[in-house]
């Protein structure tokens, strides 16, 4: 099995494509968790400094609110007046109730002056009793002296209390929500000592913390000291305990922000104590950061499927831009393989595919160069192999002429030297011709007749020949001394061994595939067996008996190609028929 | 090689746009699902009960980020009314129906179509005849007769005479506080016990009328049972204006300023208060928990207190007494 490897692929191209894909896709992944993090961090960050921001707000109010009713209080109690009604030991006198109405006229214009402030109520510990209500039906004395806010101010001696919220019960038939401030006059024990009680209406409270919008389900809510709710838009359901708070824990934690879990669901609190040691507490959500949350998110991923989208395209752009010349490379590459060494290409950067353009130029025009010499290397070759295949056919054939001319001569047969000498040289005159490697078939026929004429004369009386051609395909050309071999081997292999007379005919014929000279004699031929042994003593290229017309073949086909040549077709006591083929050529 | 290279690029586009639409989209459709339908049993603003449970609603509503919507008649007795409204509800095909049903069995046949469309339905308060509803928020009328019983025994002795006055014949409410009223006064041993019930039919005028006529016919009568506030108000007008008020025990049921004021004057010495906002709070949370597939338990049971002139301003009790700060 073969290893994975990654980024093997067919092409550059996809390679080069998968990998920036791959890089862009990590990438583009990368920073937008990056950006959707910061971005998450941010929204976190910046509610959590807007619900501080509120929440501080929130408490300034309140504290501003809680530091004008103590100052109230204290001008209240400057003016003396409020001692004298506590010393009277008879406030029901005409006296007392005329200094009574003139203190509740006081109190009155402070309350009508502000919006934000339920009664004013002074009690002594005489009995006492002055308010801002010109006619109101007090609760007895007794009754007010045992209320929360008038025990707590004694208890505190002359400091301000503020009372958690609460339903003041001071006046018949009306029940109002209020936070009250109430101060000790006097020292207690000692005659004309009495507290004053201011009540804010909670009403402004409420409406300030309910104004504040912390998310769709954050809130607002208001802690005394004492653990106790002033203000909670759940404070039925704490009650009840359908819900709960972590009062204890908020109770010790000094200003900050802090993380809950109640009720399985997680709440931030931020924590805000005034002067007066109240918490303001608002309350968020975390998950509700998740609405929040779920656009980053969304915006996030849509923007990081556009870049990629229009990332991925221009890496298969740049990917195709890139390969482009090594695609143009590669095909010119593929003309090459198929033989065309004519091509060039267009060198149009510097670059290392530029270079590579180059180089492949000049191994293009190095490779032509050489196969243009190996051509030229063949073709001389070839020329020297023939040249001295030609050259073998003479010095025998010369030798024995010479020496029949010389015998003629001898014995005074001047008519046959005459006419052996003449036919010689015409011989040669016509194979030494020019050097021209083709020659006409009527040259070949002219050069085979003097040939034939020498032969005659030297074997007198042992054959007898016709020359029989097309006079149409004398003009055809042929390779020259291709006949003579032939010829030659039809006398000395065909007819010298044989008592008769023999004959050769030379004819020549235009047939469907080209031109066939034929060399026919009827001698003593070969056996079958004979035929196979010279065919296998040619395949293998051996000298030895037939090597003229070995030469002949070896010519032709170098010459003409591979389907030219000789054939042979012999009978035993029959005689051989030779067929030269070749091309028609003019 | 290549093409599979390509179709995986394609395939995690595709996804990637896919989750993008789907997150998108699946937000507003959320954001813009149909909203919880409120029948209360009257949209009077001047009935504080009714006031208290539909801030219960809206707090619930604003915490289970859910829309709620309030449809109601005017009067409480406008039976055909509440019909009308919840044939309209079924056709906008809400999210759940909240009911205070104005009639314990003529409702029903529209509380089983809203059942047969297929619309949660909760009811509060008020229940229905069968318990066709989901989950039914109420207070325990009959463990809240108890408390008022158990009151009285404890302010009047066995052998005082002591009358019930309830406020409709019929009405499933007023039996059973009625039922829980009698079992624990007989439990207590008390013998005197009126055994004629008489009927306010839930008008101030009609139960002074009825009071002032049975305090005139038995004055020695020692105690004095109310069922509904209505009929506390009427009958501690007439116990004070023919100065019974001290002699004779009051024990009544739900709040009002007037009754409270009886009461911190001595006219009516303990009062049974229910718990309207968490009434309202839970009907929809129970309703949220029903659309959004979870259990609900098929009876929720709210509560009441029982509230005397010393308890009446701890903390807890204030608020129930005093649900709204007087402007």
């Amino acid at each position: 099995m073969r290893a994975w490897r990654p980024f093997r692929f067919k092409s550059i191209h996809t390679s080069i494509a998968i990998a920036f894909s791959c890089l862009i896709v990590a990438v583009t992944v990368l920073l937008t968790f990056n950006s959707f993090r910061l971005s998450e961090e941010a929204v976190t960050d910046n509610a959590m400094t807007y619900t501080g921001q509120l929440v501080d707000q929130v408490n300034t109010n309140i504290q501003t609110y809680l530091d004008n009713m103590v100052s109230m209080s204290a001008l209240a109690l400057s003016g003396g007046e409020l001692e004298d009604a506590a010393l009277a030991r008879m406030p029901l006198s005409s006296e007392g109730l005329e200094r009574n109405g003139k203190i509740g006229k006081y109190f009155r214009s402070i309350v009508r002056s502000r919006d934000d402030i339920a009664t004013i109520l002074f009690v002594g510990e005489n009995g006492n009793v002055v308010s801002d209500r010109e006619d109101a039906e007090f609760k007895p004395a007794e009754d007010l002296r045992s209320q929360d806010w008038y025990r707590n101010a004694m208890d505190a001696q002359g400091k301000v209390v503020i009372s958690s919220s609460h339903v003041e019960h001071l006046y018949k038939g009306e029940y109002r929500w209020v936070v009250s401030i109430s101060r000790q006059l006097g020292l207690p024990g000692l005659p004309g000592g009495g507290v004053l009680m201011v009540d804010l209406k909670l009403n402004v409270i409420n409406n300030l913390c309910r104004q504040i919008e912390l998310g769709n389900r954050g809130y607002v809510f208001i802690l005394d000291p004492a653990g106790d709710l002033i203000y909670h838009p759940q404070q039925q359901l704490l009650y009840s305990r359908l819900k709960s708070e972590a009062i204890q824990t908020l109770l010790g934690t000094k200003d900050s922000s802090i993380q809950l879990e109640e009720d399985g669901d997680r709440k931030i609190y931020t924590i805000r104590t005034n002067e007066f040691g109240w918490k303001v507490i608002g309350v968020t959500y975390p998950d509700e950061l998740v609405g929040n949350k779920g656009e980053i998110r969304t915006t996030s991923i849509l923007v990081g499927v556009a870049f990629l989208i229009v990332a991925l395209s221009i890496s298969v752009f740049l990917s195709f831009r890139l390969t482009k010349p090594i695609k143009r490379l590669e095909s010119l590459m593929k003309k090459v393989e198929k033989g065309d060494f004519d091509l060039r290409v267009e060198v149009e950067s510097t670059d290392e595919i530029g270079k590579l353009s180059r180089s492949f130029n000049l191994m293009i025009g190095k490779i032509k160069d050489l196969m243009g010499q190996i051509v030229e290397e063949q073709e001389m070759k070839r020329i020297s192999e023939l040249k001295a295949m030609q050259a073998q056919i003479h010095p025998h054939f010369l030798y024995n002429t010479l020496d029949s001319i010389i015998w003629m001569a001898e014995m005074g047969k001047m008519a046959d030297v005459v006419k052996m000498t003449g036919a010689l040289a015409k011989l040669f005159r016509s194979s030494i011709s020019k050097g021209d490697e083709l020659v006409p078939i009527e040259v070949e026929l002219e050069h085979i007749q003097n040939y034939l004429t020498i032969q005659k004369i030297r074997y007198k009386n042992k054959f007898t020949y016709d020359i029989d051609v097309d006079p149409d395909i004398l003009s055809c050309k042929t390779l020259k001394i291709v006949l003579q071999p032939l010829v030659e081997n039809a006398i000395y292999h065909g007819l010298k061994q044989q008592a008769v007379i023999g004959h050769i005919s030379v004819t020549g014929r235009r047939e469907e595939d080209g031109i066939a000279l034929r060399v026919i004699d009827d001698g003593v031929g070969m056996s079958e067996e004979q035929l196979q042994s010279l065919a296998e003593k040619w395949r293998h290229g051996e000298d030895g008996k037939g090597v003229g017309l070995q030469n002949v073949n070896h010519r032709i086909r170098l010459y003409f190609g591979e389907i030219y040549g000789l054939r042979i077709e012999s009978e035993l006591e029959e005689g051989t028929t030779v067929t030269l083929r070749l091309p028609e050529i003019r | 090689m290549r093409k599979i290279a390509i179709g995986g690029i394609a395939a995690v586009l595709l996804a990637a746009v896919v989750g993008a639409v789907y997150l998108t989209f699946f937000h507003s459709w959320a954001d813009k699902s149909k909203p919880i339908v409120f029948v209360p049993k009257t949209v009077d603003g001047r009935i504080d009960f009714w006031q208290v449970l539909g801030q219960g609603v809206y707090l619930a509503a604003k915490e289970f980020g859910e829309e709620v919507q309030t449809v109601g008649a005017i009067a409480e007795s406008d039976i055909e009314g509440q019909i009308a409204l919840l044939e309209k509800a079924i056709a906008e095909r809400p999210k759940a129906i909240v009911l205070a049903a104005s009639d314990y069995n003529l409702t029903v046949p529209i509380a089983t179509k809203i059942r047969d469309a297929g619309i949660p339905l909760i009811t509060v308060d008020s229940g229905l005849n069968g318990g066709i509803s989901r989950s039914f928020i109420a207070t325990d009328n009959y463990k809240a007769g108890r408390q008022a019983g158990e009151a009285m025994a404890n302010l009047a002795t066995r052998d005082e005479p002591i009358a019930v006055v309830s406020f409709m014949k019929g009405s499933k409410t007023a039996m059973e506080r009625e039922s829980g009223v009698r079992d624990r006064m007989k439990e207590a041993g008390m013998s005197a016990v009126d055994e004629t019930t008489y009927y306010s039919e839930s008008s101030v005028e009609k139960a002074y009328e009825i009071v002032k006529q049975l305090l005139l016919d038995k004055p020695d009568l020692r105690g004095l049972v109310c069922l509904n506030e209505m009929t506390t108000v009427g009958a501690a007008r007439a116990v004070k204006e023919l100065g019974f008020d001290g002699r004779l025990k009051m024990v009544g049921f739900d709040s009002s300023t007037e009754e409270i004021t009886y009461l911190e004057e001595g006219v009516i010495q303990a009062i049974v208060v229910q718990k309207p906002f968490n009434m309202g709070y839970l009907a929809i949370r129970a309703a949220v928990d029903v659309t959004r597939g979870r259990k609900v338990e098929p009876l929720i049971d709210t509560g009441s207190e029982l509230i005397t002139k010393e308890n009446m301003y701890t903390k807890e009790n204030q608020k129930l007494l005093f649900p709204f700060d007087a402007q």
